[in-house]
This record gives C-alpha cells, structure tokens and sequence, in this order.
C-alpha cells in the first residue's frame, strides 16, 4: 500500500484552517478522491487505512455509491453501514429486487446526478443531506443523512468512476484490482453470512449481473484512473490554491450597531465589568442586557403590514415580522445571551457550534455542530435570518469560522445578525468587516483594546480557551468584563 | 429595507407635554402592538408580548433615575469610569392590570418591593375612589415606578399619584409607565402633575363615548388574566371580587 501512505502524505497540508482566507472566500475546495475498487471488503479496508493514516485532519468523509458512510470527526469515527444511492424504486421493482431479480451492478441502478450534487456539494464546503437506502426493505428511505464540514472526501463504488459529471469533481482517481477467484469467494462468504443468501443464489446473480457488469462497466472505467492498485505510475493530482484580492471596505461601516449608551446600560455595563461583581449581580445583569440587547438586534428584522381587529372591534393596521427567525450560538460564550433570546423570541430553535481554540496554534476548530433543520436545509436556509450569539469580538476567530458556516450552509450575509456583548476596536473586528461587510453586528459596547496576555493569570476571550493550556498567550478585550463565559457559568 | 417602515399608526401631539416619553417608535415596536392589539391572540402570546414592551418600558423608566460616577477594575486589571445606580427604588401596581407589570418589572429590577393601590369608579359620584393600599413603609426615601398599562381619561392614575403623594413622595420622584394612552389622558393628567415623568409606549388616537382607548386592545387585564373574573360588567361585583 505504498501509494495510499504517499498519497497521505500529500494531502495533509489541507487542514480546515487553510479552507479559508482572510477575505472570507474559500481558497481551495474539500479535496476530492475516489476510488474505483472491485471488491468492497477491500475498498472498506482501504478507505479505513486512509483514515487512520490522516490522523490529525479534523474531518474526513468517506462517500459511498453502493457502501459504507463513515464520517470522522476527530478521531472518533461513526460508521453506517448503507448504500446509499441507489434509485427509489417503484413497488414492482421491490418485488423483483427481493428475488435477486434487479442488476444492482447496472450503472442505471444508481442515481449518478444525485450523487454528482452531493459530491459538489461537499467539495464546494456546503452541507448536503445523503440519502439512505435500506437492504432489508429494497428502498430509498425518506430520511436523510446531513454531512458537513469535510475537508476530505473519500468516495468509493465499483461504478464510481464510470459517470463522467462524477470524474470531472475527483481531484484523485484510483482503482483497485483484485482477483476475480478472490472477490467471488469473499463474495459468496459475506452474503451467505451477512444477508443470509444462499449459496445458489450468489452465483446465480453473479453470472447473471455481476460477472457482465464488472467485464462491461467496471474494468473500462479503469483508463479513467490517476492510479491502478496494484500500479506503477503514482501520479499525484493537487489541490490549487486561488487567491483573491481583498477589496477595501466601505466607509463608514454602518453594520456595526452599537446601541445607544443611557445611564442605565453604562450603569450595567460597570455592574459586569467590575471585578468585584457577585456572581449572582453578573448573572442577573448578563441577562437583563441580553434581553435588552436582542430586542435591539430585532429592530434589524423587516417587517410587512398587517390588518388586526381590537378587542373593541376597531380595525388597526400594523405590522409583523417578515421572515423566520432563529438562533445560533457559539459554545460555551454565546450562552450567556440565550436566556435573553428566549425571552424575545417565543419557540426559537436556537443551534450551537462548539468552536475551541487550537492549543499549538491558536486557531479556531469546529467541534461540534448542531445547527436548527432550518439551516440543514440549503433551500431553507436562504430564507432564514440568524442570530448568531457571542460574549465577545475579540480575534473574532471564532466569529470567522461560524459566519463562514452560516454562509456554507446557505444562509444569506446580509441575512446574519451578530449579537454580542462586546466587540474590540482593533481587534478581528477588522478583518471581520472586509470579509463579510453585509454581516450586522449589534453589540453593547466597543473597547478601546485587544492585548496579548498570559492565560494563566487572566482569562480572555469569550471565543473557547482550553484549560489545559494555562501559561500560553492568549488575547483579552481591554477593559473588557474579563472571561464572561467563565463568570456566567463557573 | 428595515428601518423606513415607519410607524403607521402613532399619534403624536404637536403640544406633547414634555414630561412625556415615548419608546422609539421602531417596525418591531408596531409589530409588538399589533400582536398584543388583535383580539385573536391567545392568552400566551398576550402574556408574552406585552411582557416585552413591558420590558422595555421599565428600562425606558430607569434611564430617568440617577446614576453617580464609579471607577471599577475589571478583571482583566484595566480601570474602567462607570457609572453606580443611586437612589432606592420601588414600584407601585394599580389593581388589578397593574399587576400584570410586575413580571416585567422584576426581570429588570430583581427583588424590588411593589406596593398595591385599588381604586374603583364610585358609581355614586363617579369618581375615583380608593378602596385599598399597601405600600412599602419607607416609601418616602424611594423612587417610586407606578404602573397601570392603560391610561385613558386618567382618573385612576391621578388618584393614585394623590395618595402615593400622600405618604410623603414629592412628584418629581414618580414615574408613570404605561402601555398605551389617549391624548386627551396625557393632557388631563401631565396639566394636574406637571413634574411627574411619564413613560408610554404608544399614544393612540383617542377616546370614544364609554372612555375606552380607540384603537386600544380591550381590557388589559382581562386578557392578562383569567377572564370569567369580568364576565360580570357590575362595578359593585368587581368591586367585592378585588376586596376578596
């Protein structure tokens, strides 16, 4: 396997930092390999080497035509044993699949244009929901498989590399040959075990679909390979990078609201800045600005005429919001302005992403996420406005990577509201503003600072610290309120 | 795109007593009437809405409290010049809408001691009479935030402020917060007490024949709370229901 540990290697250097540059647009795409390959057990074996091999690559797909769906995401690998694209069939072809009767090697028995969209989808950086296809049932089930976040994709199917709109997306094609003595065996093994099939009747659906469909559509499809296994030629295809120019931001940015300070907010304000503050007052007060800062970011929202009667019977022309509405919050900060968004908006979904620090590095990588069906939807998310809580802007890092998943997923710019706290003037705010200058952001006040700090003796940044890394430089907002997840939460 | 739909339906007075303070009139604010205005809301989503303008009124009304210069240190050991909240405060509801407040009030002002006044019609003589009062014993010393969420001829809040005077709190130390008024309360009202500040979130277009706020939303408090209490339009029965 001396191709598969080389072409590790290779594609290491694109991590999930590199997926983005400073302008907010993607600088390369989810690299793309596949793997044309005869026998499944073989392909599922593989396909698991290069996982394993990847090791540090926060998130890796492995897409199958008509195998395994695993996804990992730090090491901790989920595997779903489903086919997953095979056509929805009509109640006769039920029957007939049940009776060994269908050619599940045919290339018509897989829906190649669904899979071609989610493949671009997942290389384009975009969520896609795959569909899942029951062996027991011989049917496309109506529930679907949400994927997002690969930075590699691993697709794999005998017939994967037959449709040319699914090679134009492969950044790396590979086939695997394995001897025909060996793949019927194993064959004939796996089915007998796994599906409970008779012996008679493998062979039958062997000679009759197999055996023709590998002579007639898998070998072929061989030419199209950068690299035949077992092969002599390792040619690599790369990932190129594009740069982007970054365009000077408008002047004066408009988008960033910061609410009008009255002798009640800057009393708050000094309530949770001062160091001495309870934590019971910090509690209390981090809600009451919350809840006063979200019905400003409220205002933001269009609105539309509507028509009511009064109680009095006495016809009053208003106006109501126009658009769905609902909330994202960045772990653990962004909870602190929960309670404060549930106490203006009723039923809201409110989704998390789990964005932490780096330890080495300092950059933001992506967890967790648990984003509302809203979003998970691309036709949805277009439509959808987001309020996207944080503590703080201080590097905006983190603010960066979750806007950028928004965006991802479909969600409109000018469609986000980013409601936080605090915001540093020279901080990330910056770059944040050259990237997306249609975000809004609604906050409660701009601090003068952004200064480098040891962790050890002061707690910064509402964006994800890791305990476990005390001692290291990190950024605090200046004056700042200090660790406001840790205040409201510890 | 968001901000130029403007309010349709507020009334502005060209003379607008200037005691009198409205919260800006934003979409979203409009769109909060309109919910709480429909009468085919439930009561659930009375009770919520009105909660947010109520919200919002209570901390329109603390912006007229006075605040002290306060230096504090931050945690991140920075100094920062703020400002300390000076002067004790309390509030006082009007039976029994009034009541329907002091949720609100308490998500702003934690733990803060709320007095009690009734006041009824007397169908004899038509006016406003006070049947019952509880207030805090060192009232005198605080600000008071007197909340009764409509305000239409003003009797009540006027007999009200009378005997919130009476215990000793001079008028500028008053702050009226309601949901809606009607012009001609705000005149009666702010020409009788001129010093006392008044916090209403829209001002509608006036009063028909029986005093009700035109386009208004009803009976504040029955929508608020259990309406069989008021199926009974007999002042006397609604009388003998709030002494119970």
């Amino acid at each position: 396997m001396v191709c598969i540990i080389h072409f590790t290697v290779e594609i290491i250097v694109l991590t999930q930092h590199d997926r983005y540059g400073e302008d907010g647009l993607r600088i390369c795409d989810a690299f793309v390999n596949n793997q044309g390959v005869i026998h499944r057990w073989f392909r599922q074996w593989e396909a698991r080497q290069i996982v394993q091999a990847l090791g540090s690559i926060p998130s890796v797909v492995i897409l199958s035509q008509v195998g395994i769906t695993s996804v990992q995401i730090w090491k901790k690998v989920m595997t779903d044993v489903q086919d997953s694209f095979y056509r929805r069939h009509t109640p006769e072809q039920v029957l007939l699949a049940h009776a060994n009767r269908i050619d599940f090697d045919h290339p018509d028995a897989i829906d190649m244009p669904l899979f071609a969209a989610c493949l671009a989808d997942l290389k384009s950086c975009k969520q896609t929901n795959i569909p899942i296809y029951s062996f027991s049932e011989h049917q496309r089930l109506e529930e679907t498989q949400y994927l997002y976040g690969a930075a590699v994709i691993i697709t794999e199917g005998i017939l994967a590399l037959h449709d040319p709109h699914l090679r134009a997306l492969y950044d790396l094609k590979i086939f695997v040959q394995c001897d025909s003595d060996l793949m019927l065996a194993r064959r004939i093994r796996r089915d007998v075990k796994e599906r409970g099939r008779t012996v008679d009747g493998v062979l039958d659906q062997y000679l009759r679909y197999v055996k023709p469909s590998y002579d007639n559509f898998v070998l072929p499809t061989a030419r199209h390979a950068d690299i035949i296994v077992p092969g002599s030629d390792n040619s690599m295809a790369t990932a190129s990078r594009m740069s982007t120019p970054i365009l000077p931001p408008p002047e004066p940015w408009q988008n960033l609201i910061v609410i009008p300070e009255t002798p009640q907010l800057k009393g708050i304000l000094t309530k949770l800045r001062d160091r001495t503050t309870s934590r019971a007052d910090f509690i209390f007060f981090t809600d009451r600005l919350a809840t006063f800062l979200v019905e400003k970011a409220m205002e933001h929202l269009p609105h539309k005429l509507r028509s009511v009667v009064t109680p009095i019977d006495v016809e009053y022309t208003g106006q109501e919001l126009d658009g769905h509405l609902c909330g994202v919050s960045i772990l653990r900060s962004g909870g602190p302005l929960e309670k404060g968004l549930r106490r203006v908006v009723h039923n809201m979904p409110i989704g998390s992403l789990l964005i932490q620090s780096e330890a080495k590095t300092g950059e933001p990588l992506l967890l967790h996420l648990a984003l509302p069906v809203c979003i998970r939807e691309r036709h949805r998310a277009e439509g959808t406005w987001v309020f996207l809580l944080d503590a703080q802007i201080g590097t905006a890092a983190s603010a960066f990577m979750a806007i950028r998943i928004l965006l991802d997923h479909g969600v409109r710019q000018d469609h986000i509201i980013f409601v936080t706290f605090l915001v540093a003037r020279e901080g990330g705010i910056v770059v944040l503003r050259k990237a997306f200058p249609d975000v809004k952001i609604v906050c409660s006040a701009v601090d003068n600072y952004l200064t480098e700090r040891w962790l050890e003796c002061i707690d910064v940044e509402g964006e994800g610290v890791d305990s476990e890394t005390a001692g290291r430089k990190v950024w605090a907002v200046e004056p700042g309120m200090g660790h406001i997840g840790d205040r409201y939460y510890l | 795109m968001v901000l130029q739909n403007a309010p349709t339906s507020q009334t502005t007075p060209a003379s607008l007593p200037p005691s009198v303070f409205t919260l800006p009139q934003t979409a979203q604010l409009e769109a909060l009437y309109t919910i709480i205005r429909d009468k085919d809301t439930s009561r659930g989503d009375f009770l919520f809405y009105s909660d947010r303008i109520i919200r919002l009124l209570v901390e329109e009304g603390l912006n007229h409290l006075p605040v002290v210069p306060k230096t504090v240190e931050t945690p991140t050991g920075a100094i920062y010049e703020g400002v300390g909240f000076e002067g004790k405060i309390c509030g006082v509801s009007i039976l029994r809408a009034g009541e329907a407040m002091e949720s609100g009030l308490r998500e702003v002002c934690r733990s803060v001691r709320i007095g009690k006044i009734l006041i009824q019609r007397d169908e004899e003589t038509a006016q406003a009479k006070l049947f019952y009062s509880k207030l805090p014993p060192d009232i005198a010393q605080r600000y008071v935030l007197l909340l009764d969420p409509m305000l239409a001829t003003g009797g009540s809040a006027m007999k009200a402020v009378e005997v919130i005077m009476e215990h000793g709190v001079p008028e500028e130390r008053i702050i009226f917060i309601n949901l809606i008024s009607s012009p001609e309360g705000l005149k009666t009202f702010c020409g009788k007490y001129p010093a006392l500040r008044v916090i209403t979130g829209w001002i509608d277009q006036g009063l028909n024949e029986k005093a009700y706020i035109i386009p208004g939303l009803g009976d504040f408090g029955e929508r608020r709370f259990e309406p069989s209490l008021f199926v009974c339009d007999d002042a006397s029965d609604r009388r003998l229901r709030y002494c119970l």
